[in-house]
């Protein structure tokens, strides 16, 4: 393994072309074939069965999400160059825009109006031509006022706004045929202003803004963290090699996705989060230890340079990335495809990182020479030397054993305040909640947000449910006691301010004996009687349009469709008002009709339960993965459980942050949990890994432990400053999502350092004293003291000047 | 007797080719005209079975007793729902005038004991809900559009005229239609209706003619919507014409109520 590695590095030209080759393949193949992916349903598992149903419901009853078009006249829209207007876009929008259909358009143009008088009943159009006395208007105005099947729908109650809807299918929506909708818009615009709304606006948009802006914030976050490393490791080689790494990762993982003819999903934006991440920690303890051993041998030979630290680090640092690619292949479990493409290319961007890491540094010592080492380390170690400290010590390994020193004698307070502080974020994830908003994302005052509000305010509401009544029996939605029920129901929900409108077959029914009793208002309402309700059915099957009807309710009166028009797209609004429809379910089962959901918000809010449990379950298979892998690393069961500890720790701390601050799951939150696993199995193996080959190398528990932060935890504390460093720069997006994900990274990185640092070490500690902690047989090694022991020199120095080393 | 016979072999040749030559003078106009005035009887009464099937392929079965009388100008439908049970006795009236006029409609409900007036203006009505219009069984005057004899072709063994129509008023829903006529009786065999775009949006299909009290009847036929991939097929049973009890005064709100004559 070692040998590969020297022999590939001592070819460092071939190398470099090798790799700028494979990058360019990458980038060819991502130029070529690279294809984004945003419509949501691409990313719903389609044999779940609350997808199944969904889908057939929305077959059944043709439910499709519609771009809405607000038009708002300053005064009133009841005047003939307004109604004119509206006809006019009624009927240009499908020649226009060609993926419109005719007969998928509503508005007060294409609505009819069903009314009655002495004489009989009339089924017209509310206007052909639009009036032009006001005598005309006014009487058109009454005429809408008076149906409430088009009142408050499509055309607000001030009078000030009129809609026009189209439906559109799933994969119409896109960033063009948006920008060409605006320009319709402000075409048509003045003195009424339209606006634009709709689900498919929302969902292109976000699905658009996102990545675009991930895409502007990752150059700054790259830079900083290149600022922050130069700053860190004081070397402008190793700070190269670093961004090469996590840049070649990325683009590797792309490329081969690309190749592979997978297209680039939302979720993927997390892709360079986690590469970079992670990424970077195998350059620092490249770095770190390369550094060590210059200072330790000044004037050593390239040759030698390398062999050492390819001893070094060879081992931990690929146990390291096979341990965290294995970690994220535990998201091929889940049920959501591009999550699970997102498991797969992390893990083996991951794993040509770890690759990349071992080939550059030893390829940039055959190349450039050793590096030199640092003045300012050798003051400190030159201060060291003054202090009471025996032997060589440098600042670092003051402060290290400062440290462990602090933690050792504290165990408790330390593992009281890490209890506490784990209690308390356990407490916070059962506070996390699921939100699947797509409004949530963007800025309050954003033209969408406001647009949305406008439609929300004056109209029953842009989000939607479905509730689908399916009953055993065919004829039952004839039976007035189940439309009852409906009715009941539909008042209930409507009580919630959340809940605009509700539409299904009892509005039918209500409208219909109303209109056949002179419209009455008192007659405004289901009737009793079975045979009526067939009836009305049959009429308005036959003298009005028969494919309204075929939206509420299936041809053989057995199936239903209530929708329920939502002014949120919350998917805790849509729980709360599936727990109110839920009341209903004893009573429509007396009648054997059962109830299910479907639309595509209720899809999302299903699709991110998924995702969520999901999550969890990679989660915890992931903890148990890297416990078998420590355990088979380590040879010891123990060792595998105790590694474990600040991974779950990060996870529960990142859970309980999210559930205390109020951020809520998403499927990009959802997946950040993903780097505890591969930032805090890293930290583990390297802590581990290092304390023991100290003890090995014939260190003293606690010299052992010192040695180990000052070398392994110096390394952590890098990588943990250079990557909130440059994540932090997120907080600054414009993109709230994309803040979170800054957020959340910072966090995640700051608790597996403190978790593995603290925690984790105190525990090996505590293990070691107890003798539960098994060293490797090596020449050196002999039985430790107990705790009382004190602090115990290397055995001597050239033991040290090994160092770090392990065994192989 | 040489020169009588010679008269009489070329009065026959003549005949002959005048015989020959009447079917090539046909014209779209006259191939519609005669199917449109083929003759089907003062009053006809009818078992109409009509199905429709939507997308999912669900049906919906309605039994319908059709009375229908033609006058001088225009012709009454009076018609009886007999099944679904909940619909029982449901009426529906229709007067359709030769000049143009829009139709009158009356509908009963039985559970609601009261006629209704039905006015609409909209174009192309549906008959009952149904992929049909009005127009499609065989309301549609020959003078609404422009034929032309398109070519002379067989179709389930019947020579037929292929016609195409093209409504004068460019305001119907359909941008032509192409008919396929059959000779012998004037039947319709087949009709392709045409969107703007050229496409072929609905067919219909006759599945069956009978030769009934003397008249060519269509028992069987399918209109497909392919656009909403929807069909309605109706069956014609128990047809008979010029039923003696029944004349203009049968076709009045007043029956509507009394209900089908048994």
């Amino acid at each position: 393994m070692k040998s590969i590695f020297e022999g590939l590095g001592k070819r460092p030209i071939f190398l470099i072309i090798g790799i700028i080759a494979l990058t360019l393949v990458f980038l060819g193949g991502i130029k070529q074939n690279a294809s984004i992916e945003t419509d949501l349903d691409e990313y719903m598992p389609s044999d779940h069965p609350a997808f199944v149903f969904s889908d057939k419901a929305e077959e059944l009853f043709g439910i499709q999400d519609g771009i809405i078009l607000a038009i708002e006249h300053p005064e009133s829209i009841y005047n003939t160059a307004t109604l004119e207007k509206i006809r006019k876009i009624t009927t240009d929008l499908p020649e226009s825009f060609p993926v419109i259909k005719a007969e998928d358009i509503t508005s007060l143009y294409t609505a009819e109006n069903i009314t009655a008088d002495e004489f009989g009943l009339e089924v017209n159009d509310f206007y052909t031509q639009a009036p032009s006395s006001q005598a005309e208007l006014e009487q058109l105005r009454r005429r809408v006022e008076d149906n409430e099947m088009v009142y408050e729908r499509l055309v607000s109650s001030d009078g000030r706004a009129a809609l026009i809807m189209a439906e559109i299918s799933d994969d119409v929506f896109s960033d063009e045929f948006y920008a060409n909708l605006k320009e319709y818009a402000d075409r048509w615009s003045g003195p009424e202003t339209i606006h634009i709304a709709g689900r498919p606006v929302v969902e292109g948009e976000l699905g658009k803004l996102g990545p675009q802006d991930m895409a502007r914030m990752a150059p700054l976050v790259l830079i900083v963290m290149i600022i922050l490393l130069l700053f860190l490791l004081r070397s402008l080689r190793d700070t190269i090699i670093n961004l090469v790494i996590v840049l070649f990762g990325t683009v590797a993982a792309f490329g081969l996705k690309a190749l592979l003819g997978i297209p680039v999903y939302s979720v993927d934006t997390m892709m360079p989060v986690m590469l970079i991440a992670i990424g970077v920690a195998y350059g620092i303890h490249m770095h770190n230890t390369i550094d060590h051993l210059v200072q330790l041998h000044p004037g050593i030979e390239k040759q030698d340079l390398v062999r050492k630290t390819l001893t070094a680090m060879v081992r931990p640092v690929s146990m390291t990335a096979v341990t965290t690619a294995v970690g994220f292949t535990a998201l091929l479990t889940s049920e959501v495809l591009p999550v699970r493409f997102f498991g797969l290319f992390t893990a083996t961007g991951v794993l040509l990182e770890m690759l990349l890491a071992l080939l550059l540094f030893p390829a940039s010592i055959f190349l450039f020479g050793p590096p030199r080492p640092k003045k300012k380390r050798k003051q400190a170690a030159n201060l060291g030397a003054n202090t009471s400290s025996p032997g060589k010590t440098d600042k670092f390994q003051e402060r290290g054993r400062r440290f462990t020193k602090g933690l050792t004698k504290h165990p408790k307070t330390v593992i009281l305040i890490a209890t506490s502080l784990t209690a308390l974020a356990a407490f916070g994830a059962t506070q996390v909640w699921i939100e699947t908003s797509f409004l949530a994302n963007f800025e309050k005052d954003s033209e969408i947000v406001r647009t949305d509000n406008f439609v929300n305010k004056h109209f029953g509401g842009t989000s939607t449910l479905n509730v689908i009544l399916s009953a055993d029996e065919p004829d039952t939605f004839k039976d007035p006691q189940v439309l009852f029920i409906m009715d009941d129901l539909q008042n209930r929900v409507e009580e919630d301010p959340a809940a605009g409108a509700s539409f299904a077959v009892t509005d039918f029914m209500r409208r219909m004996h109303k209109v056949m009793h002179e419209d009455r208002p008192e007659y405004n309402k289901i009737p009793e009687n079975r045979e009526m309700i067939a009836q009305y059915l049959l009429l308005y099957e036959m003298s009005g349009d028969p494919d309204n009807l075929n939206q509420v309710i299936d041809y053989d009166y057995q199936t239903a469709n209530l929708t329920i028009q939502l002014k949120s797209d919350s998917s805790a609004v849509m729980n709360r008002i599936i727990k109110e429809v839920e009341t209903f379910e004893s009573s429509f089962a007396e009648h054997g009709v059962r109830m299910r959901y479907a639309g595509s918000g209720y899809k999302a809010m299903v699709f991110s339960e998924l995702l969520l449990q999901g999550q969890i379950w990679s989660l915890a298979l992931s903890f148990a993965i890297v416990a078998v892998l420590l355990w088979i690393l380590f040879g010891s069961l123990f060792i595998g459980l105790v590694g474990v500890i600040p991974i779950a720790l990060t996870a529960v701390v990142n859970f309980g942050v999210m559930g205390l601050t109020g951020i809520p799951l998403s499927s990009a939150t959802a997946l950040i949990s993903s780097i505890a696993v591969g930032i805090g199995v890293d930290y583990a193996i390297h802590l581990i890994e290092h304390y023991r080959s100290a003890r090995q190398a014939g260190f003293s528990i606690a010299e052992a432990a010192a040695d180990t932060m000052s070398h392994t935890g110096r390394a952590i504390i890098l990588n943990t400053v250079a990557v909130m460093g440059g994540f932090s720069v997120l907080l600054v997006s414009v993109f709230p999502p994309n803040r979170q994900v800054g957020g959340l990274i910072a966090l995640n990185m700051a608790s597996s350092a403190l978790g593995t640092l603290t925690i984790l070490l105190l525990i090996l500690i505590m293990m070691d004293r107890k003798e539960r902690f098994k060293i490797p047989s090596s020449k050196t090694s002999e039985t430790e003291g107990s705790a009382g022991d004190s602090r115990r020199k290397p055995v001597n120095n050239s033991q040290q000047t090994n160092y770090p080393g392990g065994n192989k | 007797m040489k020169n009588s016979n010679r008269i009489a072999i070329i009065s026959a040749l003549l005949i002959l080719t005048v015989a020959m030559a009447v079917p090539a003078q046909e014209t779209g106009l006259s191939v519609m005209e005669k199917v449109y005035n083929r003759p089907s009887g003062e009053t006809m009464t009818a078992d109409l079975v009509m199905t429709l099937t939507n997308s999912r392929g669900s049906t919906r079965e309605r039994t319908i007793k059709q009375y229908k009388i033609e006058t001088e100008d225009m012709e009454k439908k009076l018609m009886f729902f007999l099944a679904p049970a909940d619909v029982r006795d449901t009426s529906f009236m229709s007067w359709s005038y030769n000049d143009g006029r829009p139709d009158d409609q009356w509908i009963y409900l039985p559970a609601l004991r009261r006629v209704k007036r039905i006015s609409s203006d909209k174009k192309d009505d549906s008959f009952m809900g149904s992929d049909f219009t009005y127009d499609d069984l065989g309301e549609r005057h020959p003078s609404e559009d422009n034929h032309r004899i398109l070519r002379e072709e067989t179709l389930k063994g019947e020579n037929c005229y292929v016609t195409e129509s093209i409504p004068v008023d460019s305001g119907d829903a359909f941008a032509k239609t192409v008919s396929w006529i059959a000779k012998d009786s004037w039947t319709g065999i087949k009709r392709e209706y045409y969107n703007e775009a050229g496409e072929v949006y609905k067919t219909l299909t006759i599945g069956k003619t009978e030769k009934i009290d003397g008249y060519y009847v269509i028992t069987s036929m399918t209109m497909e919507d392919h656009d909403r991939d929807h069909s309605t097929t109706i069956l014609m049973e128990n047809v008979s014409f010029d039923d003696a009890n029944i004349d203009e005064s049968f076709f009045s709100e007043r029956q509507m109520q009394r209900g089908p004559r048994r």
